[in-house]
C-alpha cells in the first residue's frame, strides 16, 4: 500500500510539471514564434524590417484578416466554412463588373456587403436550420461558388480599379492605411460583441454546449444565422478589398484564401471544436502566417514551400493544444 | 409483413440510387445517340476508377466515426503520384516497384493523419486540413510544379490503357476487386462489426473491448494507401504523374460517399451504397462531357447534389424520429 502511494507521488507531481510546462508552451508559443520569426527574417534579408514593408504585410493580409475575424466566430460556435474565398472571388467578379458599369463605388460596396451576407445566410440555413454538418455543407457552397465564379468568368479576365481609395491601403491617417484602422476597427468591435454583449456569450455557450444553451433558453438557430451572416458580410467588404489588391478577377481567384483563414483562426489558439478562442488569438495567427509568407519571400525561399509551413505551423499549433488536453485529462484522471 | 418489407426498401438508399441510376441512365440515352456508345461507357468507367478509390477509402474513414474526415486524400494522391514518378525515372527502377512506393507512401501519409487524429485526440477536420496543406505543397516542392512522364516501361500502361473481356483493366482488376475485398471485410470480419460498433458508439465499443485507437489508425493508413493506387491508376491511364493528380478530389470523395449513404456522424453506410453513388456520379459526368459542358460545371452539380442529398437524409431522420 505504502509502496503504491510512494510510487504514486512523484508521478503525479512530474505529471503537473508536464502539464505547467505544457500549458506555458500553450500560452507563448505564438508571441516566442512571432519574435524568432522577426529576429530570422531580419538577418535573412535588409528589406524585412522596413516601414514599407511592413505596412505592406499588414495592408496585403486584410481581406485574409477581414474573413479570419468572421471565421472566428463561426468556429467559436463550433462550425466551419470552406466557401469563403470562392465567395470572395464571386463577390469581385460582381464588384468588378459594377465599377466597370459606373455605378457609385459606396452602392457597389453595399451589394457587396449584401451579397456576402445572403451567401452566409444560405450557408447558415443550410446549417442551423436543416442541421447539415457545417463542413458538407460549405464543401458543397464553395464547389457551386467555384462553378458560378467559372461561369461568370467565361474566359474572360476582369480587370478592375480599387473600389474605394480607403479600400486600398493608398489613402492613409496619421501615416497608417486607413484600410489597417478598418480592420482593426473590426477586429476590436467583435472582440468587444464577444466578451463584452450578451450575444457574445451566447455564441460560446452554444460553441461550448448546444444542448445546454437551448435549456438556457439561447435562441441557436438565431445565433449561428447572425454568426455566419457577419462572416458573410465581412468576405463581402474582403472581396472589395481583394480587387483593390489584386485588381483582377480570375477562375480561381479567392480560392487561396480558403484555407488560410481557417489556418490563420486555429494557429491563433481559438479551439476548433467550439466554444473557446478570441479575435486578438486570430489577430496573432494572421500576423504569424502573413509575415512567414513575407519573410520567406524577402529570403529567397521559392514560394511553393509556402504551403509547406503553413502545413505544418497548422500542425504543430493543434498538436500542442492536444497534448495539453491529453496531459491535463490524464493527471485529472491520477488526482481523482 | 409486406409492408415492413417495402419500408425498408424505400428506406434504403440503394434502392433510390439504383432508381435514379436507371432514370439517367435512360434519359442520357434519350439525349445523346452517343452516350450508349462503347468507347462513352468504357471512357465512364476509366473516369470513375480513380475517384471510386478514393471515395471507398473516404466511406471507411467516415463510418468510423468521431468526425472522422480525409480532407487530405487529394494532396496524398498528388504526393504518392509525384513520388511515383521521381522513383520510376528519376530513380530508373521499374513502374511496378514505383507503384508498390507510392501505395506504400500513401499507407505512411495516411498513417501520419491517424496517429495525430488517434493519439493525441485531435479533430479529423483539422489535421487532415493541415495534410492537405502540407501534401500538396511537398508534391509541388518534389516535382518543382512540372509533369513526371517517361515510365511507360514494362507493361506499366497495362494498368490504364487496356481492357479485359471489354472492361477497362483498372475497372474489372483493380477497383471492383477492391469494393469486393472492403465489402467482404465490413460485413464478415471482426474488423468490419469493430468499425461500426465504434461509429455508432466509440465508448461502448471500448467498453466491448475494441482497440479504438487502432482501428480509426488502421482506417487513415488504408485510406491513404487507396489514395496511393489511386495515384498509380492515374499515372497509367495518363503516363504522367502529375504534382496537382488529386486537387479537388477530396470533394468528390466526400460527395460520394455521402451520396452513398454513409452518415457523416459514422456507423451508418455501405459500401454498396457508395459503389452505386460511384456509378450515379459517373453517369451525370459523362451525360455532361457529351453535352459539353466542362469539368468546372460538374463541380457545381457535384456540390449541389452533396447538399441535396444532405437535406434528404435530414428529413428523412426528422420523419423517422417524429413517427
Amino acid at each position: 500500500m505504502s509502496t503504491v502511494a510512494e510510487h504514486a507521488a512523484p508521478v503525479a507531481e512530474h505529471r503537473a510539471t508536464l502539464a505547467r510546462v505544457l500549458v506555458a508552451v500553450r500560452r507563448y508559443l505564438l508571441p516566442l514564434l512571432l519574435v524568432v520569426e522577426f529576429v530570422v527574417f531580419t538577418a535573412l534579408s535588409p528589406q524585412f524590417l522596413t516601414a514599407q514593408n511592413l505596412l505592406n504585410v499588414v495592408t496585403n493580409a486584410s481581406d485574409l484578416a477581414l474573413i479570419a475575424a468572421g471565421l472566428t466566430l463561426v468556429v467559436i460556435l463550433g462550425g466551419i466554412d470552406v466557401s469563403t474565398g470562392f465567395a470572395v472571388g464571386v463577390l469581385a467578379w460582381i464588384v468588378g463588373t459594377l465599377l466597370g458599369g459606373a455605378v457609385p463605388p459606396a452602392l457597389v460596396l453595399a451589394v457587396a456587403i449584401g451579397g456576402g451576407v445572403a451567401i452566409g445566410l444560405i450557408n447558415g440555413a443550410l446549417v442551423a436550420r436543416l442541421s447539415i454538418p457545417s463542413i458538407v455543407a460549405t464543401l458543397g457552397t464553395s464547389a457551386i461558388l467555384q462553378t458560378v465564379l467559372f461561369l461568370l468568368w467565361g474566359s474572360r479576365d476582369l480587370f478592375s480599379p480599387p473600389v474605394l481609395p480607403a479600400l486600398s491601403g493608398q489613402a492613409r491617417l496619421l501615416g497608417l492605411p486607413v484600410l489597417v484602422l478598418i480592420v482593426l476597427a473590426v477586429y476590436a468591435v467583435l472582440q468587444f460583441v464577444l466578451s463584452a454583449t450578451r450575444f457574445g456569450r451566447s455564441v460560446f455557450a452554444v460553441g461550448s454546449n448546444r444542448d445546454a444553451a437551448v435549456l438556457a433558453g439561447i435562441d441557436v438557430t438565431r445565433v449561428r444565422l447572425i454568426c455566419y451572416a457577419v462572416l458573410g458580410g465581412l468576405v463581402g467588404v474582403a472581396a472589395c478589398t481583394y480587387i483593390g489588391r489584386v485588381g483582377v478577377v480570375q477562375a480561381s481567384s479567392g480560392n487561396e484564401l480558403t484555407l488560410l483563414a481557417i489556418a490563420a483562426v486555429v494557429v491563433g489558439g481559438t479551439s476548433i471544436l467550439g466554444g473557446e478562442g478570441s479575435l486578438i488569438r486570430t489577430l496573432g495567427g494572421l500576423l504569424f502566417i502573413t509575415v512567414l509568407q513575407n519573410g520567406v519571400v524577402l529570403a529567397g525561399v521559392p514560394p511553393l514551400w509556402n504551403g509547406l509551413m503553413v502545413g505544418l505551423v497548422i500542425l504543430l499549433a493543434v498538436s500542442i493544444d492536444g497534448l495539453v488536453v491529453l496531459v491535463e485529462a490524464r493527471r485529472s484522471r491520477g488526482l481523482s | 409483413m409486406n409492408r415492413l418489407v417495402l419500408n425498408r426498401l424505400i428506406t434504403d438508399r440503394r434502392v433510390a440510387l439504383l432508381v435514379l441510376i436507371v432514370v439517367a441512365f435512360v434519359v442520357m440515352s434519350l439525349i445523346s445517340p452517343y452516350f450508349l456508345r462503347i468507347e462513352n461507357l468504357l471512357s465512364m468507367l476509366q473516369y470513375s476508377a480513380v475517384v471510386g478509390l478514393l471515395a471507398l477509402g473516404q466511406t471507411l474513414v467516415i463510418l468510423s466515426g468521431g468526425g472522422g474526415i480525409d480532407l487530405s486524400i487529394g494532396s496524398t494522391m498528388s504526393l504518392t503520384s509525384v513520388l511515383f514518378g521521381l522513383v520510376a525515372v528519376n530513380a530508373g527502377l521499374t513502374p511496378w516497384v514505383a507503384a508498390l512506393v507510392a501505395i506504400a507512401a500513401g499507407a505512411v501519409l495516411g498513417a501520419i493523419n491517424g496517429v495525430l487524429i488517434t493519439l493525441l485526440n485531435l479533430p479529423p477536420l483539422i489535421v487532415t486540413l493541415g495534410t492537405l496543406y502540407l501534401y500538396a505543397s511537398a508534391a509541388l516542392v518534389l516535382s518543382g510544379g512540372v509533369d513526371i512522364n517517361g515510365f511507360d516501361r514494362d507493361g506499366f500502361s497495362v494498368i490504364g490503357q487496356t481492357s479485359v473481356v471489354g472492361i477497362p483493366f483498372q475497372v474489372l482488376v483493380i477497383l471492383v476487386p477492391a469494393y469486393l475485398l472492403v465489402a467482404l471485410l465490413m460485413s464478415r470480419a471482426r474488423f468490419g462489426r469493430e468499425v461500426y460498433q465504434l461509429g455508432s458508439s466509440a465508448l461502448a465499443a471500448r467498453l466491448s473491448g475494441v482497440d479504438v485507437r487502432a482501428v480509426r489508425l488502421r482506417l487513415y493508413a488504408v485510406s491513404g494507401a487507396l489514395a496511393g493506387l489511386g495515384a498509380v491508376v492515374s499515372a497509367s491511364w495518363l503516363l504522367n504523374a502529375k504534382s496537382t493528380a488529386g486537387t479537388g478530389l477530396e470533394l468528390q470523395a466526400i460527395t460520394i460517399a455521402v451520396l452513398g449513404g454513409t452518415a457523416i456522424t459514422g456507423g451508418v453506410g455501405r459500401v454498396s451504397g457508395t459503389f452505386l453513388a460511384l456509378v450515379l456520379v459517373a453517369i451525370l459526368n459523362s451525360g455532361m462531357v457529351l453535352a459539353g459542358v466542362g469539368s468546372t460545371v460538374q463541380i457545381g452539380l457535384l456540390g449541389a447534389v452533396l447538399i441535396v442529398s444532405m437535406l434528404v437524409r435530414s428529413r428523412a431522420r426528422a420523419k423517422e424520429t417524429v413517427s
